[in-house]
């Protein structure tokens, strides 16, 4: 079975700092994957690598077999996006956003209709979705985004922080439809996250990473019974040798 | 056609024209002030005609002769209301002078009349009074002063006819007909007034070409440095589009809102150029057309794909400017060193001919392709349209050279990654 996501021994170089260090990993078709850590990890910097915005120095990256670097563009029709610190046009209404970035999945009609209206689920965001998205509070234009990003069932969601400045009941929300994407529609997920306990509720497995590369990874519960920690907070904290 | 142009396009366009800093600056704002100039302009023109009306000037006569009570009806015949001061100088009087509505004082000294009639020079002193300028003083003292020419020319002839000759053969025994030729044909039109339509036009083309392309520039600087500013651009660049559709999308919805802005503006310069046309003096219209001058359809079209590829090129080079701003204040700082060779070519073609030029200086004008635009107006009215195609070869090749370069750009992680930066530096990149 082809991985939906393989990447071996990626290094990025920034300038003098090595953003990425030997990292490497996989994620199986239908599972949601994440990638923990502190900020400067290097979470970032490889969900760029693998949703095609930047090359990696070395090492090599693969999804669903397509190399990023040579195969690019293949990549990009199979994949969605959400950056962790990501805006929207605010001079377009919401609705306005999700039809201008639906266009470029579908140009069908209704097809393009029914991914509208899904966001339009995800996000809940109702009739707001009619306002300019100037005026939506931060949270409302992460609910957005999180709609943009799952509204046309990706084969592969790569998701930086996707609950980032969503109160307790949003994220509760938004984590609750990643899992329904993934069971109803066989979406593939890596997210990143630093949240670890709201990990060890969403992910399948996990990859603990610090300073650029993978310091751990397995299952959360995998994880907590090797390290004999209550939480996955407690491994890392002593598999980065701060315990 | 390209795979989700149009979508770009439309959202391009949506954006900046919803976006109120550039609804106002540059649509609303060229539509509005210069009409409103032109409203002004014209008001004061009106108040200075109403004022040419009331001129009041006051006379101190010191002489009391034929002339010195002449000289009066004659200003009072004009029109203008004369009050008699009695002063020893104008230090008594000077004061409340200031304080009134007075034009001018005139001063006419002891033995002005008998020294004219004697043959000596008569001598009249005036003092304008300047209350701080303005298009109502300085019309309603020439008034006055183009009315003391008339006397004065008045008695010269009176003067001529009394010594038995004729004033029209003394004053004027040379009558001088000026006319031109253009193309290689006389014409009967005064070459002044030709050489007046031209100028309006040296001046007013480039002027308008710069103010073209110094909004299509901001614009399409802004677009991709707001997708930076506003954290949009890595979502975009992730999507299923091609790199070379996302920067001709956003050259397209910059030269159409450019193109709204610089019809806004060209209705606020005619409206503007329509307001001194009151009180002007009355000229017989140019027929351009009839001596060969008016521009021809080529023209048009020369000029057209000259502005097309300069615009274009312009553009480009917003684009590549402002991949290495961090925000829309950046790239406005960062377009400022384009705008230099912009302007080197308009004040140069404004105030001469190209041909004129060292040839170092011509090199270096010619090679900024901003030039070609100019030199194409300029080949409109001239006809020599021999050059302004080869300027446009040169320009092609000059933006595909540029465009070539951003869309590089846009190809690669340098988007997301290329910055100058004016502040502090950040010190961690994830």
């Amino acid at each position: 079975m082809s991985m939906a996501v393989k990447a071996q021994s990626l290094v990025k170089v920034f300038g003098n700092i090595k953003a990425l260090d030997n990292l490497t990993f996989q994620v199986k078709p239908r599972e949601i994957y994440g990638l923990i850590g502190p900020n400067g990890a290097g979470k970032t910097t490889a969900l760029r690598v693998i949703s095609t915005l930047i090359l990696p120095t070395s090492g090599s990256a693969r999804v669903f077999g397509h190399d990023v670097v040579s195969k690019a563009s293949e990549i990009r029709s199979l994949i969605s996006y959400l950056p962790g610190e990501a805006g929207a046009y605010k001079n377009l209404s919401g609705r306005e956003y999700l039809q201008f970035m639906g266009k470029f999945n579908s140009e069908v009609k209704n097809h393009l209709k029914e991914m509208v209206e899904d966001a339009e689920n995800i996000s809940g965001l109702g009739d707001r979705l009619k306002d300019k998205i100037k005026t939506y509070s931060t949270g409302m234009k992460r609910r957005l985004l999180v709609a943009r990003a799952l509204m046309n069932k990706p084969k592969l969601a790569v998701l930086d922080e996707p609950t980032s400045g969503l109160d307790v009941l949003h994220a509760y929300h938004v984590r609750g439809i990643i899992k329904q994407y993934v069971r109803e529609y066989g979406v593939t997920v890596l997210l990143s996250s630093h949240n670890m306990l709201e990990v060890e509720h969403i992910c399948d497995r996990v990859a603990l990473i610090n300073k650029g590369r993978i310091v751990a990874e397995g299952t959360p519960n995998e994880l907590k019974t090797k390290h004999n920690a209550a939480n996955l907070e407690e491994v890392f904290a002593e598999v980065a040798g701060l315990a | 056609m390209l795979k989700g142009l149009r979508n770009i396009v439309a959202k391009e366009v949506k954006e900046m024209v919803r976006d109120p800093r550039i609804l106002l600056s540059m649509i609303l704002a060229p539509m509005l002030i210069l009409p409103l100039m032109g409203f002004m302009i014209r008001t004061s023109q009106e108040a200075a005609m109403e004022s040419m009306r009331n001129i009041s000037v006051a006379v101190i006569d010191h002489d009391g002769g034929v002339f010195a009570k002449n000289l009066t009806s004659f200003l009072e015949f004009y029109g203008i209301k004369v009050e008699n001061l009695s002063a020893s100088g104008i230090d008594e009087v000077a004061d409340n002078v200031q304080n009134s509505n007075l034009t001018a004082v005139i001063i006419i000294p002891e033995n002005f009349s008998s020294n004219i009639t004697s043959g000596f020079v008569g001598q009249l002193k005036i003092y304008g009074v300047f209350r701080g300028g303005g298009i109502t003083e300085s019309t309603t003292f020439s008034a006055v002063n183009s009315l003391l020419q008339a006397y004065k020319q008045n008695l010269t002839k009176q003067k001529l006819l009394d010594e038995g000759l004729n004033p029209e053969t003394v004053l004027e025994p040379i009558d001088i007909s000026a006319e031109s030729i253009v193309k290689g044909k006389p014409s009967s039109i005064n070459p002044d007034a030709l050489f007046a339509v031209s100028m309006s036009q040296l001046f007013g083309f480039p002027f308008a070409i710069l103010m073209l392309i110094i909004l299509a520039m901001q614009l399409a600087a802004t677009s991709v440095a707001s997708e930076k500013e506003e954290k949009t651009l890595e979502t975009l660049l992730s999507l299923p589009i091609s790199r070379f559709t996302m920067l001709v999308g956003k050259l397209t919805g910059s030269v159409i809102v450019a193109a709204i802005g610089a019809v806004a503006t060209i209705v606020g310069v005619i409206y503007y150029i329509g307001s001194f046309s009151f009180g002007a003096p009355t000229q017989v219209p140019i027929d351009l057309s009839q001596i060969g001058l008016a521009p021809e359809l080529v023209g048009y079209i020369i000029l057209g794909a000259s502005l097309f590829v300069s615009l274009l090129s312009a553009l480009a080079l917003a684009v590549v400017v402002s991949v290495f701003a961090e925000d829309v204040r950046g790239a406005q700082s960062l377009l400022g060193f384009v705008y230099l060779p912009l302007f080197l070519p308009m004040l140069a073609l404004m105030f001469t001919d190209i041909n004129t030029l060292p040839l170092t200086a011509r090199i270096i004008l010619l090679a900024i392709p901003f030039t070609h635009p100019m030199l194409a107006a300029r080949a409109m009215i001239t006809g020599e349209y021999f050059t302004a195609v080869l300027g446009i070869a040169y320009v092609t090749v000059f933006t595909l050279g540029i465009l070539y370069v951003a869309a590089r750009i846009f190809a690669t992680e340098k988007i997301l990654t290329a910055r100058i930066r004016f502040r502090k530096k950040k010190t961690t990149e994830e």
